[in-house]
């Protein structure tokens, strides 16, 4: 009992319509001590954020603050107790200005009238303690994530927070920015305050905590410091079960060119890139966020048009303007978001697949609801989804299931021959993660070319047979996979000089 | 590469006729047969003979309707429609008094219909960040204003041969031609709505804009298709005004894209896009068309109608809304 | 570190400051035309003919900010000012104070409804203030039984705003003060931003969402029937069909004043002059040879124009600031 607990929550039970999020739970916070919470998705890491910021009342339990029981009955009695969070999504307002935002709802008031020059000041202040590149002035619309991100953080301190709430902090940023949203921690925590964060980086938590607590399934596993766990023992807890090859990459023969890039180009995107694929291999696109790796695939799937420059695929130049001239080409992309650009959310999941080939099952234009049942049916059984009928909506399903689904969308589409997959695994529990693994074996076995777009080093490095990297809009190098490391990889994206291959 | 579970995903779609019956469109149907008998009870000469004389001047804007439905699916607005009533009825007009034939009539009716839809679909979709609110709230201006100006300071015009488009007004028995028009409507456009890959497409557009695109839709394509295509029902509703008011002035049309809309929405299609069904909007329209003739024969004030849109708008739209917080309150303690 | 912007692009920037310039433009034309336009008589009747506009789109400007939209304040101003009218006429009440608060409140108590089917029954608010927009102008027929009240009915009162008296512009002047106060300087303006701007973020935050939005519309309601009795005493008269479709004049007004639809962009001064721009046109166009009958025609396109441009030149400044970026 001797333990100087800042935070301590008991038996919390919070249920959702249908659903018990988080059962029985219990967490306990020290004083001054950064930890990490962790889980696959649908462990209800984010509702306990929520329970401990006041967003969510859970049904039973008890939250004790600084050795004494507190309830709130909503966000404002944890933000006076000192308790902020920053959440997964900045929570930001893109329209007013970052003092707007970071003193949004206690504002600086003086007789009833808030002190806009005081509050410029004291924002400014705060940037200055974040070594912040820009303005109170500026509109938070018009910064990068990561600076919405400190933002956020600017707006926690502000309301002199003993503790902050990081939901998945690093999800969005670059490998640079991660580094100063450590060295932010990192001060935060000599100054004393305490520090609940989410990640599903194993990285994040190695490099900033002194204890994870794990949940699983809204259920509570354990408290582990973190010195004495190792990385498969928390997959473990974490899972409930061993995962014995995360990378099953096949060995399959690498045939002809299928697809090259000859000098792509959009102003202000990407320039001059250069890159093949052949029948079989995985190739991997990677380079830090906002390198152009995705700006290019869209311009190779038609989303957005390219100024210049030669897509060829199986030797013919491809003329593509829409969506719909690389579908019919055979070049079929998974998008980055699955929720906004991959799948109908409150559609069915049959119905989804099906859309790509609607055209081709009907009859004369006329929906033809049995083949298309039938169609469904088949495709999702072979990702093998977690649904009980084709008529659940994607809402229904877990991140990594509707991934699944956004697969047997592109599978459903017969004239396949290359298939770009950007970011598949994002926010994707591990369990699901190595069945997306497995998925993408089969497809190169089957003599597809795949280009996997992908930030995450291990994925790159498991699943590619070679690995182009991108920095600025350019393609800075081609790895063997044989030759690659992370060490590598991380030069040639943060390369400065122009550099090409090729 | 069949699934590694073994996991079977059932494909027998659910529900019967129980919930068929229990539907929105069953409730309405309800609704209009009760209208009917409250007519028919109130006042002897709401009959078949006096609805069919009373009927085409509200069977035009049901014309509509059909297209504004289409809109409302994509998550789209028109609030024009009613100007373009305008306009066109004017053109009309002023066509066959310089002594044009009915043929010339129609032509530029539902071709300046055509024209005004075309406007509001191609600065839709060249101008995709504006909100089609903000855009026909400017064409609604525009067309209005263009009538205003052909129609001088008078303000009005009227028909000087009405006999030149009798045929408009023909009737087959009692029937008027108008009531065959909106009939054929509702069979085409239902079927597309409902049972096409194209209206599929629709509603995939009006769920999310952004996965249709990647999925290979005619966003913009269908977008505009569907402006144009409401335009031109617009001039249809346009050309049959005329030819039972026998003019125009400045004031025609005046509201009509609201009853419109409000017809779509109390038949059950959301103005966010994706939801609803034409059926619905059909069956609302006919609800409002019979009440007006029944508040008509009574010598109710027949404004006290407006009154009663408006509830029926604001309860049609609270339902869903109540029955949904109740249902999620249930669940919550049942878990 | 702090740089120094040039002259053109604050002026690029800012919404208002680009106003400014095409209404001394629009002046300066003008009065190169018509020189008389700036005479104290034309000036007084530009606020005097558009005050009700000027005053709703306030309100508005409010609604809008929270990305709702109000299409019923016509039928509720028809319906105050209706009612008005019907007191004066039936010898009830003839007291202009009372009279003014009886209008406020009923139009407030229309607001604050379609706030409560808009916040709490998650209703659209173009439908919601539709179904408003049909009972309220409903409402205004059914009790007046179709007639008006005249101007003898409504003598007396129609002092107040007759042509001469002060009293309309007072009314302009303290509303316009008090919004640009409220919205800049105190809690509930910065509330109805953060409401508008993410609605999401701002109930996390601890404001509480559904009472923004219900004081918005009641805002919005308080403002219809304060222009309900002041159109009553402007015109001197009350009839059910007053200002009927004007509400699309005052969504115009913020629209051009550089209000966004989709919420949390926005303010006085540029609902101000928005709403200016589009009066001193209706006054303008006769005096510089163009018939009043196009007067509709001319303010539809500009609404179009101004709404395209602002698209064009955010693209175009989108397309420099990727030239700029370096590769």
């Amino acid at each position: 009992m001797g333990e100087d607990l800042i935070l301590e929550l008991k038996g919390i039970t919070k249920i959702f319509p249908g659903v018990k999020a988080l059962d029985n739970v219990q967490f306990q916070l020290r004083r001054g001590e950064v930890h990490a919470l962790m889980g696959e998705n649908g462990a209800g890491k984010s509702t306990f954020i929520k329970t401990i910021t006041g967003v969510h009342q859970p049904e039973e339990g008890h939250i004790y603050f600084n050795g004494k029981e507190v309830s709130f009955k909503g966000t404002k009695d944890a933000q006076e107790l000192g308790i902020a969070a920053v959440y997964q999504h900045p929570t930001s307002y893109p329209e007013l200005t970052v003092t707007e935002n970071i003193f949004i709802g206690h504002e600086i008031m003086k007789g009833g009238i808030i002190q806009w020059n005081e509050m410029n000041k004291e924002a400014e202040k705060l940037l200055g303690r974040l070594h912040a590149n820009f303005k109170v002035t500026d509109e938070v619309g018009a910064l990068t994530i990561a600076q919405q991100q400190m933002v956020e953080i600017a707006k926690a301190l502000s309301t002199n927070a003993q503790v902050i709430l990081l939901d998945e902090p690093t999800a969005a940023l670059t490998a640079n920015e991660s580094q100063e949203l450590y060295r932010i921690v990192d001060e935060l925590h000599e100054e004393g305050v305490s520090i609940i964060f989410i990640s599903h980086r194993m990285e994040d938590m190695y490099r900033l905590a002194q204890r994870v607590t794990v949940f699983r399934d809204s259920q509570y596993i354990g408290t582990y410091d973190v010195d004495g766990i190792t990385e498969p023992e928390l997959i473990k807890y974490m899972v409930g079960r061993e995962i014995t090859d995360m990378y099953p990459k096949p060995e399959v023969e690498i045939g002809e060119e299928l697809f090259r890039l000859d000098n792509l180009s959009k102003m202000g995107f990407f320039k001059d890139v250069s890159l093949n694929v052949h029948a079989g291999e995985i190739v991997g696109l990677t380079g830090l966020v906002g390198a152009g790796r995705t700006e290019t695939m869209e311009a190779v799937c038609g989303i957005t048009k390219a100024d210049s420059g030669k897509i060829i695929l199986e030797g013919k130049e491809l003329n593509i303007r829409r969506p719909k001239d690389a579908m019919k080409a055979g070049i079929i992309l998974l998008p980055e978001d699955r929720q906004k650009q991959g799948l109908i959310m409150n559609w069915g999941l049959g119905t989804n697949v099906i859309l790509p080939i609607q055209d081709e099952l009907a009859n004369n234009g006329f929906i033809n609801n049995k083949k298309e049942w039938e169609i469904g049916k088949q495709y999702l059984e072979d990702v093998d989804t977690k649904a009980v009928t084709i008529f659940d909506p994607a809402t229904s399903l877990s991140g990594g299931n509707q991934q699944k689904v956004v697969v047997a969308k592109a599978l459903v589409q017969k004239n396949m021959k290359l298939v770009i997959m950007d970011e598949p695994t994002k926010g994707v529990d591990v369990g699901a993660k190595a069945e997306i693994y497995a998925i993408m074996g089969d497809l190169a076995k089957q003599g597809y070319g795949i280009i996997l777009v992908s930030s995450e080093m291990a994925e790159v490095l498991g699943m590619s047979d070679r690995i182009y990297v991108m920095c600025k809009g350019r393609v800075t190098g081609c790895l063997d996979v044989e030759d690659a490391s992370q060490e590598k990889i991380l030069e040639l994206a943060m390369e400065q000089s122009g550099k090409e291959v090729e | 590469m069949a699934g590694k579970s073994g996991r079977t995903i059932s494909a027998t779609p659910q529900g019967g006729i129980k919930e068929k019956i229990f539907s929105w469109e069953g409730a309405l149907i309800l609704l209009l047969i009760a209208v009917n008998i409250f007519g028919a009870v109130l006042s002897p000469n709401y009959n078949m003979t006096n609805i069919l004389r009373e009927s085409p001047r509200y069977l035009a804007e049901i014309f509509m309707l059909f297209g504004m439905a289409f809109i409302l699916v994509l998550g789209d607005i028109d609030i024009s429609v009613g100007s373009i009533v305008c306009l066109t009825a004017t053109m009309g007009c002023l066509v066959s008094n310089k002594g044009m034939g009915v043929g010339a009539v129609i032509l530029v009716c539902l071709g300046v219909g055509l024209l005004c839809g075309m406007l509001n679909g191609f600065v839709a979709t060249k101008f995709t960040e504006l909100p089609t609110m903000i855009i026909t709230l400017g064409t609604q201006i525009i067309f209005r204003g263009i009538a205003e100006v052909a129609l001088g300071d008078g303000g009005s015009a009227s028909m000087t041969d009405i006999q030149s488009i009798g045929i408009l007004r023909a009737k087959v028995g009692p029937v008027p031609l108008s009531f065959f028009i909106v009939i054929i409507c509702a069979i085409i456009f239902i079927t597309v709505l409902n049972k096409t890959t194209f209206g599929r497409k629709l509603y995939a557009i009006g769920s999310n804009r952004t996965t249709a695109y990647y999925t290979g839709i005619e966003v913009q394509r269908i977008r505009f298709f569907s402006f144009s295509m409401l335009g031109f029902l617009a001039g249809l509703c346009g050309l049959f005004l005329l030819a039972s008011t026998y003019g125009a002035n400045t004031t025609t049309g005046n509201g009509f894209e609201m009853e419109v809309i409000a017809m779509c929405v109390f038949g059950g299609i959301a103005t966010t896009g994706g939801k609803g069904n034409i059926i619905g909007g059909f069956i609302a329209a006919f609800i409002i068309v019979c009440l007006r003739i029944a508040f008509g024969q009574i010598n109710m004030n027949t404004q006290l109608i407006l009154v009663i849109i408006g509830v029926m708008l604001i309860v049609s739209v609270l339902i869903p809304a109540v029955t949904n917080a109740i249902n999620s309150r249930k669940k919550t303690k049942k878990a | 570190m702090k740089k120094d912007k040039s002259l053109i692009k604050t002026i690029t920037g800012s919404r208002e400051a680009s106003l400014v310039i095409v209404l001394i433009i629009l002046i300066a034309v003008i009065t190169v035309m018509s020189p008389s336009f700036l005479s104290p008589t034309n000036i007084s009747q530009i606020f005097r003919n558009n005050a009700l506009t000027m005053l709703m789109a306030l309100g508005m400007l409010c609604v809008m900010l929270t990305a709702g939209i109000d299409i019923s304040i016509t039928s509720t101003l028809a319906f105050s000012g209706m009612i008005i009218g019907l007191m004066q006429k039936f010898d009830y009440l003839h007291n202009t104070f009372l009279l003014f608060v009886i209008g406020i409140l009923i139009g407030t108590a229309c607001g604050v409804l379609n706030g409560l089917i808009i916040a709490k029954g998650k209703v659209a608010p173009i439908i919601c203030t539709m179904g408003a927009m049909y009972i309220w102008r409903g409402m205004a027929y059914v009790i007046s039984n179709n007639a008006w009240a005249s101007g003898a009915d409504v003598a007396g009162f129609s002092d107040f705003g007759k042509e001469g008296s002060f009293g309309p512009y007072i009314i302009l002047i303290i509303a316009y003060i008090a919004f640009f106060v409220v919205m800049k300087w105190t809690k509930f303006g910065r509330k109805i931003y953060a409401v508008g701007s993410n609605t999401e973020a701002a109930r996390i935050s601890g404001i509480n969402v559904d009472k923004t939005i219900i004081s918005v519309y009641a805002i919005m309601g308080l403002l219809a029937g304060l222009a309900g009795v002041l159109s009553v005493s402007i015109y001197a008269s009350a009839q059910p069909n007053m200002q009927y479709a004007k509400e699309m004049d005052v969504i115009a007004a913020c629209v051009i004043g550089g209000v966004s639809m989709n919420g949390g962009r926005g303010s006085v001064v540029g609902t101000f002059l928005g709403a200016l721009i589009i009066a001193i046109i209706a006054k303008a166009l006769p005096l510089v040879g163009i018939s009043a009958i196009a007067q509709n025609l001319v303010k539809g396109v500009i609404i179009l124009v101004v709404v395209v441009l602002n698209v064009i030149t955010q693209r175009m400044m989108d397309k420099q600031a990727l030239a700029r970026r370096e590769m």
